[in-house]
C-alpha cells in the first residue's frame, strides 16, 4: 500500500518536472519555429499591405503566383530547382557512390579520403561561393589552366553566361558536399555483412556487378537518406546563388531559385527599387511548405518500400 | 576481406587514380586560397600555382583592421558559443524527462519535436522578421542566438533522447534512493554519461552556426553585429578587385573550422555516418 502511494506520488512529481524541464527547449522552439511557420501559412490566405495584413483573400494570392508577372519568375526559378536536384542526384550522389565503394574496396586510406572528401562540407556556401566566384572568374586561375592546357581560349565566362552558370552552381555545390554520400554509404556497405560479398564473389560476381546487382539494393535505406536530403537542401537553395550570382539570380534569372525568389519577394530586391509583396512572398513560401514536406514524405515511403532486408 | 574480392594488384591502379583526382579536386583550391592570401594581386596574376615570394602578412592584417573582419570574428564567436550551450542546456533538460520519465504523452511531444528537424524554416522568414522586431531583437546577437537555438533544438533533442533512453534505469533510481534531485540526477549523472551526445550536437551546432549567413542578412544591418559569413559575402562584391584581401578574408573565416575539423575530423565522420546530422 505505502508503495503503491509512492510510486504515484514519484509520478505525480515526474510530471511535474517533466513540465519544468520540457518548457525552456519548447519555449524557444515554439516561439521562433513553430510559430512564425504557422503564422506564415496563415498569413499566405490574407491580402498584404507593406507588412501589414489586410482582409482575408483566400487563395487570390496563389492565383497571382502562376500569372504575370510573378509566372515567369516562378516557373524559372522552379525548373532551376528541379534541375539541380537532378543535377545533384548525379554528380554528388552518383559519383559519391563511385567513390565510396572504391573506399569500400580499399582497406588502406579509407579515413583519409573521406576526411579529406567531407572537409569542403563544414565550410560556409558563403565562403565556398566565394572561393569558387574567384576562381572562376575571368582571368582567375582556372581560365589561366585551361588556357595553358589548350581546352579553352580567350577569357572565361562561364559564371557571367546564362547557358552555363547554373551548371557551374550545380557543380559547386556537388563540390561542396561530395562529402556526404561518401560518408553515408560507406557506412551503409559497411553494415553490409562480408559474407554476402563473398557469396556473391564465388558465384563469379565481378566488381561493378557487385556494387548493381549486390550492394546497390542494400543501400536503399542510405540511398533514401541522402535523396531525401537532396531535395530538402536543393529546395532551400540560396547561399551559393545569392553569393555566386547575386539576389537576382544573374545573369537575367538564369540562376534564380524559389528561395532566391522568395527572399526578393519578401525582403525586396525585385527590380532596382526594392518593391516587397509579402503576399505573394507567404503564398510561394506556402507553396514551398507543402512541395517539401508532400515530397519528403513520398520520398521516404518510396525508399521505406524498397528496403530489403537480409 | 577486399584482398579477397580483389586480388590484383593492378587492377586496382584506376581506382586510386580515380580517387586522386577528387582528392586533387578538394585540395588545389584550398592550396590556391591559402598561398594566395601572401600575395599581391599582381603577384596572384604572375605566380599562379607557385609559393608566394615572401610569406608577408599583409593581406590578413589588412583584412582584420581595414575590412574589420576582427570585429565580425568576435560576433561570430559569441553567437555560436551562446547558441550551442544554450541549445544544449535546453535540449538535454527536455529529452531527460522525455527519454526515461513515464509520461503517458512522451511520444507526442518527442513528436513535435522532431517534426521540427525537416521544417524549412527559412520560409517562415518574413513573420520571424516581424516578431523579432516586435521583441526588439533585430540588430541584436541575442536574438540570433535564440533563434539559431530554437532551429537546432529539434536535432538536438533527437540525439540527446536516443542516447539517454539505453542507459539502464538503475541509474537514476540509485541516485534518487540516496535524495538527489531530479536536475542533480540530469546534470551530474546522466549528462556525463551521454558525452558523445554532448560532443555530436555541440559539434554540429557549431559548424551550422558559425556558417549560416541567410539570418544575419535578414535580422543585422548595424556592422557592428555582423558575423563573419554576412562580412564576407560583403567583402566579395566591395573588394572585388583586391583579391588578396578577399583570399585572406576567406582563410581567416574558415580558420575555426578548419583547426576543430583536424581535431575532430573522426568523431565528425562518425557522426555523419550514424545518421546524415548536417543539413
Amino acid at each position: 500500500m505505502t508503495k503503491l502511494r509512492r510510486m504515484t506520488s514519484l509520478q505525480r512529481t515526474q510530471q511535474r518536472m517533466a513540465v519544468l524541464f520540457i518548457l525552456p527547449a519548447l519555449a524557444v522552439y515554439g516561439l521562433f519555429v513553430l510559430y512564425p511557420l504557422l503564422m506564415s501559412l496563415w498569413g499566405s490566405f490574407f491580402a498584404w499591405k507593406g507588412m501589414r495584413t489586410q482582409e482575408f483573400a483566400g487563395l487570390a494570392n496563389f492565383s497571382r503566383l502562376f500569372v504575370f508577372p510573378s509566372g515567369a519568375r516562378l516557373y524559372g526559378a522552379l525548373w532551376h530547382n528541379v534541375a539541380w536536384f537532378f543535377g545533384i542526384m548525379l554528380l554528388q550522389n552518383g559519383l559519391g557512390l563511385l567513390f565510396a565503394w572504391l573506399l569500400f574496396l580499399r582497406n588502406r586510406g579509407s579515413a583519409f579520403f573521406q576526411s579529406v572528401f567531407f572537409f569542403p562540407a563544414v565550410l560556409s556556401p558563403v565562403i565556398v561561393g566565394a572561393l569558387w566566384r574567384l576562381l572562376l572568374a575571368p582571368g582567375g586561375i582556372v581560365e589561366w589552366a585551361l588556357n595553358g592546357l589548350g581546352l579553352h581560349q580567350g577569357s572565361l565566362t562561364v559564371l557571367g553566361n546564362s547557358h552555363t552558370a547554373l551548371g557551374m552552381l550545380i557543380a559547386v555545390d556537388a563540390w561542396n558536399w561530395m562529402g556526404l554520400p561518401v560518408l553515408i554509404y560507406t557506412a551503409g556497405l559497411r553494415q553490409i555483412s562480408p559474407q554476402v560479398f563473398e557469396a556473391a564473389k564465388l558465384d563469379g560476381a565481378g566488381n561493378a556487378r557487385m556494387l548493381y546487382s549486390v550492394a546497390l539494393p542494400l543501400l536503399m535505406p542510405a540511398l533514401g537518406t541522402l535523396t531525401t536530403l537532396s531535395f530538402i537542401n536543393t529546395f532551400n537553395q540560396f547561399d551559393i546563388v545569392y553569393v555566386m550570382q547575386g539576389v537576382q539570380g544573374n545573369p537575367s534569372y538564369s540562376t534564380d531559385t524559389l528561395v532566391t525568389y522568395f527572399y526578393r519577394l519578401a525582403f525586396g530586391a525585385e527590380g532596382a527599387v526594392g518593391i516587397t509583396d509579402i503576399g505573394l512572398a507567404l503564398a510561394l513560401g506556402t507553396m514551398l511548405f507543402l512541395v517539401l514536406s508532400i515530397g519528403t514524405l513520398l520520398m521516404l515511403r518510396f525508399f521505406d518500400k524498397r528496403t530489403v532486408e537480409l | 576481406m577486399s584482398a579477397v574480392i580483389f586480388p590484383q594488384r593492378l587492377a586496382r591502379l584506376p581506382g586510386w587514380i580515380i580517387l586522386a583526382v577528387w582528392t586533387a579536386a578538394v585540395l588545389l583550391p584550398l592550396y590556391i586560397l591559402v598561398v594566395s592570401c601572401f600575395k599581391t594581386t599582381a603577384e596572384i596574376y604572375d605566380n599562379r600555382l607557385g609559393l608566394p615570394q615572401s610569406f608577408a602578412f599583409d593581406n590578413f592584417v589588412r583584412a582584420w583592421t581595414r575590412a574589420d573582419l576582427g570585429h565580425n570574428f568576435i560576433n561570430s564567436l559569441i553567437v555560436t558559443g551562446g547558441a550551442v550551450i544554450l541549445t544544449i542546456v535546453v535540449s538535454a533538460m527536455a529529452a531527460y524527462p522525455l527519454s526515461r520519465y513515464r509520461l503517458g504523452w512522451n511520444g507526442i511531444m518527442l513528436g513535435l519535436f522532431l517534426s521540427g528537424i525537416m521544417l524549412p524554416i527559412r520560409l517562415a522568414s518574413v513573420e520571424l522578421f516581424t516578431l523579432m522586431r516586435n521583441l526588439g531583437l533585430l540588430d541584436s546577437l541575442t536574438g540570433l542566438i535564440l533563434v539559431y537555438s530554437a532551429i537546432r533544438i529539434p536535432f538536438a533533442v533527437f540525439i540527446f533522447a536516443n542516447f539517454m533512453r539505453v542507459l539502464p534505469s538503475e541509474l537514476d533510481e540509485a541516485a534518487r534512493m540516496d535524495g538527489a534531485g531530479e536536475a542533480r540526477i540530469l546534470f551530474q549523472i546522466v549528462l556525463p554519461m551521454v558525452k558523445p551526445a554532448v560532443s555530436i550536437v555541440a559539434i554540429f551546432t557549431a559548424i551550422a552556426v558559425w556558417n549560416d549567413f541567410f539570418f544575419p542578412l535578414i535580422f543585422i544591418f548595424d556592422d557592428r553585429y555582423k558575423t563573419v559569413p554576412l562580412a564576407i559575402s560583403v567583402f566579395v562584391g566591395q573588394f572585388r578587385t583586391d583579391w588578396g584581401l578577399v583570399f585572406a578574408s576567406l582563410a581567416i573565416s574558415m580558420a575555426p573550422i578548419l583547426i576543430m575539423y583536424c581535431l575532430l575530423a573522426r568523431q565528425i565522420r562518425e557522426g555523419v555516418g550514424a545518421g546524415g546530422g548536417m543539413k
